[in-house]
């Protein structure tokens, strides 16, 4: 339905990219391109941008839009050609007519619309669509499809006006099939032809991992420049989900300042999607807190959540390789990626063979590769309840203990070479970031000590060769955490044997003595291997009564 | 913290040398603290005080250096004083289990009158 599109004041941002794309026809007229490949992150807006140019073309008359999703399309290949063929009839007429109704009315047979066609004059269209009932009626399948894929640049040649075609998830063709799923392959390259004609620019979406094979294997390339839709700019994107509260007659608790918004990094569907579970929720006034509680409403149970299992059942097939998914997709952003080999089949629970599958599937669809904050939750959510077992309400409650300690902490990271005298920097800063929370004078002496130890332990012994230390200081209004990685050999805190000062003095053993000290400094030491790193993670907690 | 580049300054006093380590206690400042004090060893001497007034950050292995002395100096039969520690200092040498081996006062000339004296 290309005429859904949001009021043109409501849509922000997009102005550029916009006036870029209504200019396509002169740019393909003059062979300086033409076809576009917008690309951006899953509801980033790449359907609404199409729909407020269809909208745009529509009314200025000189560049007839044509808009066909394959997110919903029947993708057998007869049931495709008869709904592309008279989806773009219908909104050619509505054009010519400026009467958005005629493309709306979906139910209405092709015939209907016969008398309104005579009367515009356009009888090559009827020839046209004689001619594709006739390649129905002889049921031959290849000119069917040949028959409504050109019919845009039939109708551009015959009245000499360009037709902007817009494909959104384009991707999904490659799965046009004959009688059968995957019976014929490279069906998608039947619109190279359309693709390359000069009265037709075409503006495409999907997904980045399922395009760029098609390109390339059918040369589709050649003409098509990539267009990145980034995210909303942080002002706006507080502007919208404002604008959204006051759709629905929400207001903001005086002084919240939204910050929280700043997770959805400015993706339109997320924050449309929050502001309508806080409706949902029936929140009238609406604090910092509600919006956490209204966001894990969103990756349990709302329309995020939807949107992600929705994708996420078009990769696998039954319940089994539905948990191996999860497993694979929660390893991944606790490792921050996912590494080759036989090891994942463990994770995944599957064989080896349909682990691999099951990956390269996940890897076409981008959803991998995403760093996406919003997404990692709906999968935390996900596994804390299909995995683990926990109830909704338990799984929710994880997520929002996640962010209210996160409001309240601030986090510093500072990386070191491996050098002499280097760890007296994270002194410094140790003692900085210790003032900056009040931290008592003496003791910041002591967490200077300790973390003067455990600096030197990873630079002495780790036998690193990437000669880095990483520190990440998390300062919480009850404890401060330090996390000193470092790559290189295992260090485990069994290793480091109790020796009494009499007998090191004997033996002539002087080392070893660190963690002893940070032992007694810190409330607690722990010590972790994360794939190569040593991850030491120190805690002392801080006292607010005294 | 100053964190000054460590260096070691010390004199005689009487049959006593005083050793002042500057800085930071670390494993390089420490060996010079050893070698400091091994000279005077050498010389015969067996009562060294070391003033801890201007050292600021330490670490373990720096401290492990003070092994050395304590041993050295314990095979001739010596002393060896420290003196104006931080609490920080103390605290640490308690922690690791050093505080039996060495006498500590609070400033030199305590330990001086003692060395001198034997008398606290
Ligand atoms: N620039 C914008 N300003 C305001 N709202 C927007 C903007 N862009 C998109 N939206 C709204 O955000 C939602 C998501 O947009 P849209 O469906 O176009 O994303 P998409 O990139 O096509 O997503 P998908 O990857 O799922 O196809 C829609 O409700 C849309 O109206
Ligand atoms: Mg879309």
């Amino acid at each position: 339905m290309p005429f859904n599109a949001i009021p043109a004041e409501d849509f922000l941002n997009r102005e550029p990219e916009l006036n870029y794309l209504k200019g396509l026809s002169k740019l393909k007229a003059n062979a300086l391109g033409g076809d576009v490949f917008l690309d951006g992150a899953r509801g980033m807006g790449k359907t609404e941008l199409q729909k407020q140019l269809y909208r745009i073309l529509f009314w200025e008359n000189n560049v007839v839009p044509f808009y066909y999703s394959f997110k919903t399309a029947n993708l057998k290949g007869t049931y495709f050609a008869q709904d592309y063929f008279t989806g773009f009839v219908r909104q050619y007429i509505s054009f010519v007519k400026k009467d958005p109704s005629i493309a709306n009315n979906v139910a209405e047979p092709l015939q209907r619309l016969m008398p309104t066609i005579s009367s515009l004059g356009l009888y090559w269209l009827i020839d046209c669509i004689e001619d594709f009932q006739g390649h129905v009626n002889k049921n031959d399948f290849y000119w069917q499809l040949v028959a409504a894929i050109s019919a845009p640049v039939m109708a551009a040649q015959k009245m000499g006006k360009p037709v902007i075609v817009m494909l959104d998830d384009f991707d999904e063709a490659a799965h046009l099939y004959e009688s059968s799923l995957g019976d014929a392959h490279g069906l998608i390259s039947l619109f190279g032809e359309s693709m390359r004609n000069r009265l037709c620019p075409h503006v495409i979406t999907g997904s980045a991992g399922a395009l760029e094979p098609i390109f390339t294997d059918h040369s589709l390339i050649g003409m098509t420049e990539r267009m990145r839709l980034g995210p909303l700019p942080e002002d706006l994107a507080i502007a919208l989900f404002r604008a959204h509260l006051t759709n629905l007659k929400i207001t903001c608790a005086p002084g919240v300042q939204l910050e929280f918004l700043d997770l959805l990094r400015g993706n339109p569907f997320y924050i449309k999607n929050l502001a309508k579970a806080a409706w949902k929720m029936q929140k009238n006034v609406i604090t910092e807190k509600d919006l956490i509680e209204c966001y894990s409403f969103e990756v349990s149970d709302g329309e995020t959540a939807f949107y992600w299992a929705s994708v996420f059942s078009r990769y696998v097939k039954n319940p089994a390789q539905s948990k191996a998914m999860l497993k694979l997709l929660m390893h991944a952003i606790e490792n921050g990626g996912i590494e080759d080999g036989k090891r994942l089949s463990m994770v995944s629970g599957l064989g080896e063979a349909e682990t691999e599958t099951l990956l390269n599937a996940l890897t076409t669809s981008g959803i991998m590769r995403v760093k996406d904050a919003v997404l990692h939750d709906f999968i935390h959510c996900l596994y804390m309840k299909e995995i683990e077992g926990r109830n909704v309400s338990d799984a929710r409650e994880k997520i929002e203990a996640k962010y209210i300690q996160e409001r309240e902490e601030s986090c510093f990271e500072l990386v070191i070479p491996m050098s002499s005298n280097a760890e007296l920097v994270v002194a410094k800063a140790v003692e900085q970031i210790g003032k900056n929370i009040n931290l008592d004078a003496e003791f910041l002496n002591y967490l200077q000590l300790a973390l003067i130890e455990v600096c030197i332990n990873a630079i002495e012994h780790s036998g690193s060769y990437e000669k880095k230390v990483f520190l990440k200081f998390i300062t919480r209004p009850d404890k401060l955490e330090i996390i000193v990685e470092n790559s290189g050999r295992p260090f485990s805190l069994e290793s480091i044997k109790e020796v009494p000062v009499e007998e090191k003095m004997r033996l002539g053993m002087k080392r070893g003595w660190g963690y002893k000290l940070v032992h007694k400094i810190m409330d607690s030491v722990k010590v972790e291997r994360v794939n190569d790193r040593t991850r030491v993670i120190l805690t002392k907690n801080i006292d607010n009564g005294s | 913290m100053k964190s000054v580049q460590f260096s070691v300054a010390s004199r005689r006093e009487g049959d006593a040398a005083i050793i002042y380590p500057k800085g930071y206690l670390n494993n390089l400042s420490g060996e010079n603290l050893v070698i400091e004090c091994g000279i005077y060893i050498g010389k015969g001497i067996t009562k060294i005080v070391v003033n801890f007034s201007e050292t600021d950050l330490i670490n373990s292995i720096g401290i492990s250096m003070l092994l050395q002395i304590i041993e050295d100096l314990k095979n001739i039969k010596g002393t060896i004083c420290c003196t104006n520690m931080s609490k920080l200092l103390r605290d640490t040498f308690e922690m690791l289990g050093l505080m039996q081996h060495m006498l500590v006062f609070p400033v030199e000339s305590d330990a001086l009158t003692y060395l001198k004296t034997g008398k606290l």
